[in-house]
């Protein structure tokens, strides 16, 4: 059990706060650690990074690495990386990076430093907080509730299928691709099967959850040639096991259910005013107007939100 | 407005953001005095009202979450709004009318009473249940009914796919387009003293209307005693 949530404004606003609300208000379904994806406005040129290191004692070397790396591929840091640390052994990580010559190769040659510190996103708006704790504690430790944008995804996650680890949780970046996030309620039972299948067509995972998988599965099918919509439903049939997700693009948001009609969604939509989340008394955190709901309580459901356009494609 | 505040001849509890338990701690007060209870600020909050007593009558105005009414041992509850997964589970006895949308699960394992809901209904209405009556007005979702026990699932509306999936002896009845069946599942006409007796049970709702042509859905039997030996029987079905 795990909750999820989306958020979609109408103008650019204090989306970061918006989702902690959300998150804040299903924490029971998972305390182990929260997470959020932040589409802020997005920039011309350069890309935000986020991530964490495994050793804030190594954090010096750790960001020197990084950094040759980044030189070799033609990229330099926009600005001095913010560090955030605390009482835990991982550190938090933020950079502005200008347009390395080739993102892909980039993000590939900086997953061979993925045993000391690992890039969680990558985008010209989308940035990924997530750390171990409630809402509010990590919310209040990375700023969530200032951070402007046009939409997001929210998780809290109760660990069923990996570690409680700071970086298996949720939203999961669509590595390499950057401004894709998924958030994702359930359980993939043939995880290892696709793995295998994407990682020998050269997909990078760096950890054991399988909602890492959907995200790069996801991407993989509108890389060749499918529309957002397309893959959606196409992950019905062909991934097995009981999930609801949700991904995020620039463009808006997109969720698929299983065949099974297990895990639940819940829809509040005001002309593109929009708050989706597992439970009700999540999304009446954010909507306080009596408004009605939708339950997407079905099976094989499939539906895309669009930025200033929404449109349900189920 | 306070917490337990007293509003004419009716006891108004405010749900809001206060602990649940704390919640019902009043809502069991409340019942105690015989009087009507008036629920507001309810929020969609899961678990209101589980385990209440005979002779109660409480209005939930606005919608709640998870499990409303589960364990209802003889309460009148109406909930003005929506509902989310499992109202009325395990209820025993008493009535319990949903004013909007129930989600997945309502009257699960319920074994007496009424449930009535003037919307649609998510999936697995009625799933194990072992007795009683769930009246749906609008349309049942995905797999309504599945193992169900006993009772009877009462849908003026059509019903999802998957329908009635697995029956034991509970009985679904739906009014207009059912999208599938499920596995193991009769449709048969109803005999005009069965019509008799779903109409016994609409009728204190309002809702008769003789020109329903009901699809009546039963066990097939064909399960009940399935040998997993014989794996053909399965394909068969």
């Amino acid at each position: 059990m795990c909750g999820i949530a989306g958020r979609i404004l109408t103008a650019p606003g204090k989306v970061g706060a918006d989702l902690v609300d959300l998150m804040d208000a299903q924490e029971h379904r998972g305390a182990d650690s929260t997470g959020f994806a932040v589409y802020g406005l997005p920039r011309e040129t350069g890309y935000v990074l986020r991530g964490m290191g495994f050793d804030k004692s190594r954090q010096e070397s750790d960001l020197s690495e990084f950094e040759a790396v980044l030189r070799e591929h033609g990229g330099s840091f926009l600005s001095d990386p913010e560090i955030l640390t605390d009482q835990n052994r991982h550190y938090c990580f933020r950079m502005e990076i200008s347009d390395p010559a080739n993102l892909q190769a980039l993000v590939a040659d900086a997953d061979e430093l993925a045993d000391r510190i690992e890039i969680q996103s990558c985008g010209r708006s989308l940035e990924i907080i997530k750390d171990i704790g409630g809402a509010e504690v990590v919310a209040e430790k990375h700023g969530v509730q200032d951070m402007i944008g046009t939409h997001g995804l929210g998780h809290a996650r109760l660990a069923t299928e990996s570690s409680v680890l700071p970086n298996a949780s949720h939203p999961f970046w669509a590595r390499p691709f950057s401004d894709v996030a998924i958030v994702h309620n359930g359980q993939i039972t043939d995880y290892f099967t696709w793995r295998d299948k994407l990682t020998r067509m050269g997909y990078r995972f760096l950890t054991e959850n399988d909602s890492e998988l959907i995200a790069v599965w996801v991407s993989d099918q509108m890389k060749a040639g499918l529309t957002m919509e397309q893959a959606l439903k196409k992950s019905i049939t062909s991934i097995d096991g009981v999930f609801t997700y949700m991904i995020a693009t620039p463009n808006g948001i997109g969720f698929a259910k299983d065949r099974f009609a297990l895990k639940p969604l819940v829809v509040v939509n005001r002309s593109g005013d929009l708050a989706a989340a597992t439970e009700e008394q999540a999304v009446r955190r954010v909507m306080t107007e009596e408004c009605d709901v939708i339950n997407y309580d079905g099976p094989s459901l499939t539906g895309i939100w669009s930025i200033g356009n929404w449109s349900l494609a189920a | 407005m306070t917490k337990v505040a007293e509003k004419m001849d009716k006891i108004v509890i405010e749900v809001g953001k206060r602990h649940i338990r704390e919640v019902n701690r009043d809502i069991m007060a409340a019942c105690a005095t015989g009087r009507p209870i008036r629920v507001v600020d309810t929020l969609s909050r899961h678990n209101l009202a589980v385990g209440l007593p005979d002779n109660v009558d409480i209005t939930f105005e606005g919608s709640v979450g998870y499990y409303c009414g589960g364990l209802n041992t003889g309460a009148n509850i109406s909930i003005e709004r929506n509902c989310g997964w499992a109202v009325g589970e395990g209820m025993a006895k008493g009535h319990i009318t949903v004013g909007g949308y129930a989600g997945m699960s309502c009257g699960a394992a319920m074994i007496g009473g009424t449930i009535h809901v003037k919307g649609d209904a998510g999936p697995r209405v009625g799933v194990a249940m072992k007795g009683g009556n769930i009246v749906i007005e609008g349309k049942i979702g995905y797999q309504s009914g599945f193992m169900a026990h006993s009772g009877r699932i009462i849908a003026l509306g059509g019903a999802g796919e998957s329908c009635a999936d697995a029956l034991w002896e509970g009985e679904v009845w739906v009014a207009e387009e059912v999208d599938s069946l499920g596995v193991d599942v009769d449709v048969i006409e109803p005999t005009a003293e069965e019509v008799a007796e779903v109409d016994a049970i609409l009728d204190p709702l309002g809702l008769v209307d003789s020109s329903r042509n009901w699809r009546k859905m039963v066990s097939g039997q064909r399960l009940w005693y399935f040998e997993s030996r014989d794996a053909s029987a399965w394909l068969m079905i």
